[in-house]
């Protein structure tokens, strides 16, 4: 008997030997032609949980993706401490328009993490509210047959977002002790956050952190800065971990397994041998398809190749390096209803790749 | 103190990262009664240049990088009025800033002051800039060099639409046109006509200095 797609997500993330990896993206995947398709959109469907849930369940429906995944940025929890957002439209993502606190390391004018928000509160407040109602959405319509993601912010991005990250960043030189007393009082509500989306429906906590980048930090920088605080809040949860962090993150892949994740998502950035060298079988490795190349700007053969070349490395789940770019096309998907085949061309999901690449016996569509 | 030490600690300010010791040293040059414009080019500019080739090779990282953009800042802020009105410092100007819909700018604010260390006028044209704009500065300041940044894949639109207004402007051969950012390579910026896509900000500087 096949398995579903749920089945074979949850297999490699256990880095069970498969027929074939599974096709599905953790990070961010809502393209116009997704909206279109099942016509919920941005910037609603950002804070309406109806329309989350069924902009991410059209990564399945009508992309062939094997899971669901929902919110869509990295502001929604800096919005729910306060900061200032605009809110974008169907095709720019939401912008954070100012700061929540002082923090100014060249003029040494700062606020302490003494003044925080109430932690239900937090839960309770704008689009941390709706991804939670969403996930449960998601589980119940979706659940039996896919994985659920729930994406959050990780807490030294998050900790930038509400201070500023220049000023944070300057202060990992000048003043780290501050700035991890911060980064630490921060991650108090990712943990929270992340164990809420649990809670709430998802199979996985899918962390975003681009801030502690190796083209930000130092990668011995990363563990301090960082690393030591998603350990605490993602790495200690009662569920399926993904930490997802840009750029070539090869030096700090064994930094990425130390935070106890189930698996890291990374970008093409390392090549996909490397970070399988370097992973060692530590955990799921989840990538690394280039976004903007092939994805967005290349033909299906480019991505093809490149998913061919993620799988033949030994990637676990073959996956977008990082967020789908919302531009990216997938020809027909507009017109094509949910839960058929595809008679003209057997393709898997957003990734475009032909079956026969991946070995794919049928095409995975809904299996009810 | 003579000249070549002075010229020393201020390049070596900017290179320990230490603000208040750049300020300390361009207050020195002055009362040595050294040309600021001296100072600043053989000085701390010397320091930045050092930063920006080690952060080009990963040898040094972003939070080294600002903390040394603002030493060198900081010895600016003293020498630049000391500049006789009637000796420009620099005669090139460059327009940098992060394109519509992208408010991603420490990439952009590097390219700045490395540009800045290298002689240029640098007209900061912030970050979430419309086209437009984009094209106004660049005729209102007689910018010669024009450079556009973006972190994220959705905004590479926004970049081609800046490239193709400034196409649009009558202005396109008198003005060098570069593009930064992670989503971007050297096919994106052949495809939407820009005269360069830079890996880094030492990269952007060799090249408009190769050009201007």
């Amino acid at each position: 008997m096949a398995m579903s797609c749920r089945e074979r997500v949850l297999a490699a993330l256990k880095q069970e030997n498969l027929d074939r990896p599974p096709v599905a993206v953790f990070t961010t995947c809502d393209t116009i032609g997704m909206m279109k398709a099942c016509g919920a959109s941005w910037p609603e469907a950002h804070s309406d949980p109806q329309k989350m849930a069924t902009l991410a369940c059209a990564q399945a429906d009508y992309f062939g993706l094997e899971s669901v995944r929902a919110g869509f940025c990295l502001t929604q929890e800096a919005e729910a401490f306060g900061c200032p957002i605009n809110m974008g439209t169907e095709k720019s993502s939401p912008m954070l328009k100012g700061h929540r606190y002082n923090y100014n390391p060249m003029k040494k004018i700062y606020d302490e993490p003494d003044d925080l928000p109430d932690m239900d509160e937090f839960l309770r407040t704008g689009r941390i509210k709706t991804t939670l109602e969403a996930m449960g959405i998601m589980q119940k319509t979706h659940g039996e047959d896919y994985v659920v993601v729930g994406g959050n912010t990780g807490p030294f991005t998050l900790t930038g977002h509400l201070l500023n990250t220049e000023n944070l960043v300057y202060s990992v030189w000048t003043e780290p002790e501050r700035a991890q007393k911060w980064t630490k009082a921060i991650s108090a509500y990712s943990k929270a956050y992340g164990q809420a989306l649990l809670d709430a429906g998802a199979d996985v906590v899918q962390m975003s952190e681009p801030s502690a980048s190796t083209d930000i930090l130092a990668p011995t920088d990363f563990p301090i800065q960082s690393g030591q605080f998603v350990k605490d809040c993602l790495g200690s949860l009662k569920g399926h971990t993904i930490l997802h962090i840009c750029g070539d993150s090869a030096p700090i892949i064994p930094y990425m397994f130390d935070t106890g994740v189930d698996g890291i998502s990374v970008e093409e950035k390392v090549p996909s041998e490397k970070a399988i060298e370097i992973a060692n079988h530590r955990g799921c490795m989840v990538g690394n398809v280039g976004c903007a190349f092939p994805l967005f700007k290349g033909t299906p053969e480019d991505v093809a190749a490149a998913a061919k070349r993620s799988r033949d490395a030994g990637f676990n789940v073959i996956s977008a390096g990082c967020g789908v770019p919302i531009g990216t096309p997938v020809p027909g998907a507009a017109s094509r209803p949910p839960q058929t085949s595809y008679p003209s061309r057997r393709v898997c999901g957003i990734l475009l790749i032909p079956s026969d690449i991946l070995g794919i016996p049928q095409i995975n569509q809904r299996l009810k | 103190m003579d000249e070549k030490a002075i010229l020393k600690e201020l390049a070596d300010a900017v290179v320990a990262c230490d603000p208040p010791r750049a300020k300390k040293a361009a207050e020195t040059a002055l009362s040595e009664g050294m040309d600021p414009v001296k100072a600043i080019n053989e000085g701390l500019v010397v320091g930045m240049g050092v930063i920006g080739d080690n952060y080009a090779e990963r040898k040094m990282y972003l939070p080294q990088v600002l903390v040394a953009a603002h030493s060198m800042y900081e010895g600016l802020d003293v020498l630049i009025p000391a500049i006789p009105k009637d000796e420009s410092l620099t005669t090139k100007n460059a327009v940098c800033g992060v394109v519509q819909g992208d408010v991603h700018d420490i990439g952009k604010n590097i390219v700045k002051t490395m540009l800045t260390a290298a002689g240029f006028m640098v007209h900061d044209a912030g970050k979430d800039v419309p086209p437009e704009e984009f094209k106004k500065m660049m005729l209102d300041d007689g910018a010669q060099v024009v450079c556009l940044s973006t972190l994220m894949t959705p905004t590479m639109d926004n970049m081609a639409a800046t490239v193709k207004l400034i196409a649009n402007s009558g202005y396109r051969d008198k003005v060098i046109i570069t593009i930064g950012g992670p989503p971007t390579n050297d096919a994106f910026a052949k495809e939407i006509g820009a005269d360069h896509r830079d890996e880094n900000a030492q990269q952007c500087v060799s090249f408009v200095n190769s050009k201007v």
